[in-house]
Order: C-alpha cells, then sequence, then structure tokens
C-alpha cells in the first residue's frame, strides 16, 4: 500500500516525464495532470524554462580536448595519464654550472649528488628515476617509458656553494625570455642616452668625432659606388 | 504490470554508448568521441553546483581526465535490468546499475563535492551569472526572462544539497529517476520523493516572491 506522499511524488515524476516528452517532442504544452499540485506543475514549468543547459566557451572545450588527446597517448604509451607536475611548468629546467674546485674543497663537493638526486627527485615528480651507474646525479633524467625529462651537468659535478644551498633552476622559455627582453630594453635605453649626452672628457669627445667620421666617410663611399654603378652624376 | 513511468525509464538502463566506450577502451585516443558528447551536460552539472565558471571547467577537466584514466575498470551493469523485466522499477538495487553517463555523473559528483569542501568561500549564488544564460533581444522580455530566471535559480539554491542536486540532473541534464538514483546512490523510490519535495519547496519560495 502507498503512502500519500508516495503517490504524490509518482504523480510529480509522471508529469515531469510528460514535460521532458513534450520537449522531445516539441509540443507548446503538456497534458494536464488534474492529480498533480498545480503550485507543483507551476514550479516544474518555470524550472524546465529556467534551468537550461550551459555550455563552456569554445576555447576552453578545444584545449581541453588537446589536453585529453595528450593524456590519451600518454595512456596508450603506457604512462600516467595525468601530466607529471615538472612537465606542467613551462619551460626547461636547467643547471648553472659552477667553477671547478679542487683539494679540500672536493669533499664539499661530494654532498652535491645528494641535493641534485633530491631535487632532481622533486623536479621529475611521478615515478621518474636516474639513470643507474650514474653516482654524480649527471646525465638525463628518464619517465617512466624512456622519455627524456631533463639535461643535467655531466660528472665530475663541482659546486661548493650549491652542496650548501638549494640548487637555483634556470627557467629558459619563460623567464628567459623576460631577461632577454628586458636586456634589450635597458641596451637601447643605454644608446639613446649616450646620443643624447656629450662626452665628459677629452678622449671620449675624440673617439666619438672620429667614429663619426669613418661611419660618413663608409657611407659617401659607398653611395659614390652606388652612384657610380647607376650612371648618376653629380 | 509496469507502469508508464516506468516503461519509459526502462530503455535508459540500455547503455547507448557501449560501442563508444569499447572503442575508447581499444584506443584511448577515441575518447573524444565521449567528451564531446558529454561535455555540456558535465559542465552544467558542475556550473550549477559550484556557481562561478572557472570552478566549473576546472572540474570538468578533473572529471574527464578520471574517466579517460579510469576507463579501463569501468564496468557496464545492466544485464540484470534486462534479463529480468518483471522486475519492478526500483526494486533492484541502484548501486547495481551503471552505464556509461551514470558512471561519468558518479565522478563528477565526486569531484564536485571535494570542490565545494575545499572551497567554502563560494558566494551563495551568483545570479547574474545565472541570468546570462537566457537573454531574448527584446528588452522588456529579457528583463522578464532575467527576473524569472533569477527567481527560479535563487528558488533551486537554497534547496538542500540532495534535492537540488536532484533537480539539476532531472531539468539541466534530462536524467531519469533511475539515473538519478544511480548517480546519487538512492533508491528510485526516495530520489522520486526528493524530486517532489524539492518542487514544493520550489513552488513556495516563487509564490512567496509573488505574493
Amino acid at each position: 500500500m502507498l503512502g500519500s506522499g508516495t503517490r504524490d511524488a509518482r504523480r510529480t515524476e509522471r508529469y515531469l516525464d510528460g514535460l521532458t516528452s513534450a520537449d522531445d517532442r516539441r509540443a507548446s504544452d503538456v497534458p494536464v495532470d488534474v492529480d498533480v499540485d498545480p503550485a507543483v506543475r507551476l514550479a516544474a514549468r518555470e524550472l524546465r524554462d529556467s534551468l537550461t543547459r550551459v555550455h563552456p566557451s569554445f576555447r576552453f572545450e578545444e584545449a581541453l580536448a588537446a589536453r585529453l588527446a595528450a593524456a590519451a597517448a600518454r595512456q596508450a604509451a603506457g604512462l600516467p595519464v595525468e601530466e607529471p607536475a615538472a612537465a606542467a611548468a613551462a619551460g626547461t629546467v636547467a643547471q648553472f654550472r659552477g667553477r671547478s674546485i679542487g683539494g679540500a674543497d672536493a669533499a664539499v663537493a661530494g654532498t652535491v649528488p645528494v641535493v641534485l638526486s633530491a631535487f632532481a627527485a622533486a623536479a621529475a615528480g611521478d615515478g621518474a628515476t636516474m639513470p643507474p651507474g650514474d653516482p654524480a646525479g649527471a646525465s638525463a633524467i628518464q619517465a617512466p617509458g624512456g622519455h627524456l625529462r631533463g639535461i643535467w651537468p655531466t660528472s665530475p659535478f663541482r659546486l661548493p656553494e650549491v652542496a650548501i644551498r638549494q640548487p637555483r633552476p634556470l627557467i629558459v622559455g619563460g623567464v628567459g625570455v623576460g631577461v632577454a627582453s628586458a636586456a634589450i630594453s635597458l641596451g637601447a635605453v643605454y644608446v639613446a642616452w649616450r646620443h643624447s649626452h656629450p662626452a665628459v672628457t677629452p678622449m671620449g669627445r675624440a673617439a666619438r668625432e672620429a667614429h663619426g667620421r669613418a661611419a660618413h666617410f663608409g657611407r659617401g663611399r659607398r653611395q659614390r659606388v652606388v652612384d657610380e654603378i647607376l650612371g648618376v652624376v653629380s | 504490470m509496469l507502469s508508464k513511468a516506468e516503461d519509459r525509464a526502462r530503455p535508459a538502463r540500455l547503455d547507448r554508448d557501449r560501442s563508444l566506450v569499447e572503442e575508447a577502451r581499444r584506443d584511448p585516443s577515441r575518447f573524444d568521441a565521449l567528451y564531446r558528447k558529454y561535455l555540456a551536460q558535465v559542465y552544467s552539472f558542475a556550473y550549477y553546483e559550484l556557481r562561478d565558471r572557472h570552478a566549473a571547467e576546472d572540474a570538468t577537466e578533473r572529471v574527464f581526465m578520471q574517466a579517460l584514466a579510469g576507463l579501463p575498470r569501468f564496468e557496464e551493469r545492466v544485464d540484470a535490468f534486462i534479463a529480468s523485466p518483471g522486475v519492478p522499477s526500483g526494486a533492484a538495487d541502484s548501486a547495481d546499475f551503471s552505464t556509461f553517463r551514470v558512471w561519468l555523473f558518479r565522478i563528477a559528483r565526486n569531484v564536485v563535492a571535494n570542490e565545494r569542501r575545499r572551497d567554502r568561500r563560494r558566494p551563495v549564488s551568483s545570479l547574474e551569472d545565472a541570468a546570462e544564460f537566457s537573454a531574448p533581444d527584446d528588452v522588456a522580455e529579457a528583463a522578464a526572462a532575467r527576473e524569472a530566471v533569477s527567481a527560479a535559480w535563487a528558488a533551486v539554491s537554497r534547496l538542500p544539497e540532495d534535492r537540488r542536486r536532484a533537480v539539476v540532473l532531472r531539468f539541466v541534464d534530462e536524467m531519469s529517476t533511475a539515473e538519478i538514483a544511480a548517480i546519487l546512490g538512492r533508491s528510485e523510490g526516495a530520489v522520486r520523493v526528493l524530486l517532489h519535495r524539492a518542487l514544493r519547496s520550489v513552488a513556495d519560495d516563487l509564490r512567496g516572491r509573488l505574493s
């Protein structure tokens, strides 16, 4: 025996099914079930009209499709589907090479492989392994499946400073481009400043004058050659 | 004898995605077809639950990544229902019923639940975003539609979590009671009652706004 609550719930469900099938048929109205509370009917129709399906942006759709395709390729190759954290970062991680040392400092440098190994493991993230037989932690870090993860300096690797500090990676491609751009900008500013300020010392003034004359002479000679070729008579 | 509603629910027991799933299992690059088919549904579910576009995008990405990774372990379970057509709908355990869509939305439910747990500081509702869904050209009509959508959305967002989730799955993703039950891990009878009570709450809310 069904309770009244269950009976009402079944009637409501039938009404909702009618709404859904009316949508499928593109019908403008649905059969009215007089047993269903009119307020419930109204609410159902309000929700049907208001709660529409939302589609994400095309850009997001395609970007996620590309990421899924890459993940599918990794899966097909027997690699984890999730992208490794280290590979997710833009650019390549490279290690600064330190100056060579000898003698007592070599003992300090002996701790470098340990630091590097820990750093490499942290950078590689998921299950990347250091190649066997490479005690200095040098050469390539390989992910499972043999994919090259990063290039590391070859042994002997001597970095006394790094031995006591965390090695500082250089990110090439992301930050590197920014650094190069800043350097170019500074150079341009310096050249503009030089042109707008006369040399202070006599030697500087003489050098600038000589450089300017040579430049003009060069340009004039080139121009004369061009004029001769073209048969221009001045 | 099965009721009409039960008859209508029965075809949903058949997994229409079986061939796509098999193809994706053989060749993971074929997962793209399943992704394109269910992207809007999963995104909508995440968006209505999280009420934030960026959070919904993050959740959607996690859902499909997890689905791709877990596809080899996915088990379709519809045979018990097909083999015993006399069993009334809801009499069997909903947890035993799983099509690809149900399985995908179970992942989505977990991802969304984790997301909500992680960030409790989200605004209760973003009505303006909700109202963006329908924007007719006519200004007066647009304003009215916006108001109606806002009112409906506000009413839904005030529902308890399980009722709201059932409403979204029913109205946005157009799922059957059996599918909702399997996703939420409830019986079909419980889902019917959830939906009925949710509609009553929404009706009271809308009536209160009108008066």
